[in-house]
């Protein structure tokens, strides 16, 4: 197993092993987020050139767009070893919440920490290409997860069993059914051997044979003792799965704790219509 | 640190630019070598019947400035759409953006590298011969490279804002040709100008380029003093304005 190192998730330098000067206290969180928020801009015209800015100044001013909070000052921390579930309704920011944990977005205020090696399963399979067959596609998509040549290599021929395509590793991907893509993405992505894994209903993909592989090799990956934060729309798996839970609406915390009370908590929010 | 981290992905993704680039046709390779020797002749012909240029050996000299100027300004062109291009490596998944236009550049660098490789025996044909001095070529190259990844990482970030900026790009690079002492020797610039004239960092580099290959002589010290300083400078303004400007990237693509 690699050696668990620390990532200062300033989306800038998240693979430079923090010093441990400052987060040693909390060491057995292994997600710590403080009071982020995300604001995103959307433009009344989006204005893409140097010539648009310009002529823009001579308009109506600066303040052309409107300003959207996607988070508003969202704090928790997962342990070691735990699975927390994100969950709330459409729209609330749980997809915005994985994109800053994973560093694809940044946010404009707070602090976000992630010590281990993280695997964000935003989506599966990007990067792949249709011209390529599935064995490169492994090895990019590896790449991509920033696996070396020789570490895909070494786990090439379990990639392909877990993905059952041995027969097609030599078939060009646009060939490929769906099911079969996303089979080969999550076969891949699974090699990374992270510490903490972020999950975006991923598993809702394949069939159900494949799902129920999917949902097998998570537990076994939480009886390993990784960290896994879990977005997701099915409530029987959330409670299946998490120990604890974080309710979102609208880009607020509305609870934080135990999975059972969270859950009735977002019962109770559903019923009183939103 | 990133570079060494995704490795394999840079390695990756340069080959397959490279690739894009050489396989679109079977010429391909051929013509991004033709491509700098017509234009040395077109240039060669212009200048030395019209302008009644004297140089000694004026074709190669023509064809080292061109050859190095090429590294500048196809790589600066291509690295913009390094972020821009590759949308779902950005908005989907965390990779160092960096990487993107690190690879596009060493791509730049790996066709730059080639063009210089068939210039070795035009030197040889055309008796100016070869030297010793020839293995400084890599350090030079490499000073370049510096110049050309910080200036990329800066236009490749910028880029992403505002997308008029190739245009703007392309006519500075047509105003960066005339600039720098490609067609012309450095005793036709003006002395009240020279000393502006040889702040260009590219103007020192085709200088060293002409010394090692051409001239047969050491690199002359200034030039090398100040191109590495710009390239380092550059380096660093490069990084940290990419850095800045990173992140709104998966908003703004």
């Amino acid at each position: 197993m690699a050696l668990p190192y620390t990532i200062i998730c300033s989306g800038l330098n998240r693979l430079n092993p923090a010093k441990s000067s400052s987060g040693r206290g909390a060491d057995n969180n292994a997600i710590v987020a403080e009071g982020i928020s995300k604001k995103f801009r959307i433009p009344k015209e989006k204005k893409l050139t140097i010539f648009e800015h310009l002529t823009g100044l001579l308009g109506r001013g600066a303040n052309s767009y409107d300003e959207f909070m996607a988070l508003r000052d969202v704090s928790f921390t997962v342990k070691h070893g735990e699975t927390f579930g994100v969950i709330g309704p459409n729209g609330c920011g749980k997809s915005t919440l994985l994109k800053l944990l994973a560093g694809v977005l940044y946010p404009d205020s707070g602090r976000i920490q992630i010590n281990g090696k993280i695997a964000p399963f935003l989506e599966l399979g990007v990067g792949f290409q249709p011209e390529l067959s599935a064995r490169d596609n492994v090895y990019l998509y590896g790449a991509i997860m920033g696996l070396s040549h020789r570490e895909v290599e070494r786990r090439y021929e379990e990639i392909m069993d877990f993905a059952e395509l041995r027969r097609f590793e030599n078939m060009k991907l646009r060939n490929f059914s769906s099911g079969m893509y996303v089979r080969l993405a999550f076969a891949t992505a699974i090699q990374t051997n992270p510490d903490v894994l972020l999950v975006d209903e991923v598993l809702s993909v394949g069939d159900e044979s494949f799902q129920k592989k999917c949902e097998e090799k998570i537990g076994e990956i939480r009886r390993a003792g990784k960290t896994i934060l879990l977005v997701s729309h099915s409530l029987p798996m959330v409670r299946s799965l998490c120990s604890r839970c974080l309710l979102l609406n609208r880009g607020e915390m509305v609870a934080l704790g135990k999975t059972g009370e969270v859950l009735a908590e977002y019962e109770r929010m559903r019923a009183g219509g939103r | 640190m990133w570079i060494f981290e995704y490795r394999e992905l840079i390695k990756i993704l340069t080959i397959s630019d490279l690739k894009v680039k050489y396989q679109s046709s079977v010429l391909g390779f051929a013509w991004s070598l033709l491509n700098p020797l017509l234009m040395m002749l077109v240039l060669y012909l212009v200048f030395s019947n019209v302008f009644k240029a004297n140089q000694d050996n004026f074709a190669l000299y023509l064809l080292i400035g061109i050859v190095s100027w090429r590294f500048l300004a196809i790589g600066s062109s291509a690295s913009m759409n390094a972020v821009v291009g590759k949308p779902s490596l950005v908005t989907k998944i965390y990779i160092p953006r960096q990487v993107l236009v690190m690879s596009v550049v060493l791509s730049s660098l790996i066709s730059s590298i080639l063009e210089f490789l068939v210039l070795v025996p035009l030197l040889i044909i055309l008796g100016a011969g070869i030297s010793p001095y020839i293995l400084l070529f890599p350090f030079i190259h490499l000073i370049y490279f510096l110049i050309v990844y910080g200036l990329s990482l800066i236009l490749a970030a910028l880029y992403v804002y505002y997308r008029d900026l190739n245009q703007i790009w392309d006519v500075l690079i047509q105003i960066g040709f005339f600039l720098s002492p490609i067609v012309y020797p450095l005793s036709t610039v003006p002395p009240q100008y020279l000393d502006y004239y040889l702040l260009n960092p590219v103007t020192a580099l085709i200088q060293m380029y002409r010394e090692v290959l051409l001239y047969h002589q050491l690199p002359g010290l200034r030039n090398l003093a100040l191109s590495l300083a710009v390239g380092l400078l550059l380096l660093a303004a490069g990084s940290a304005i990419f850095k800045r400007l990173e992140r709104r990237f998966a908003e703004e693509i």
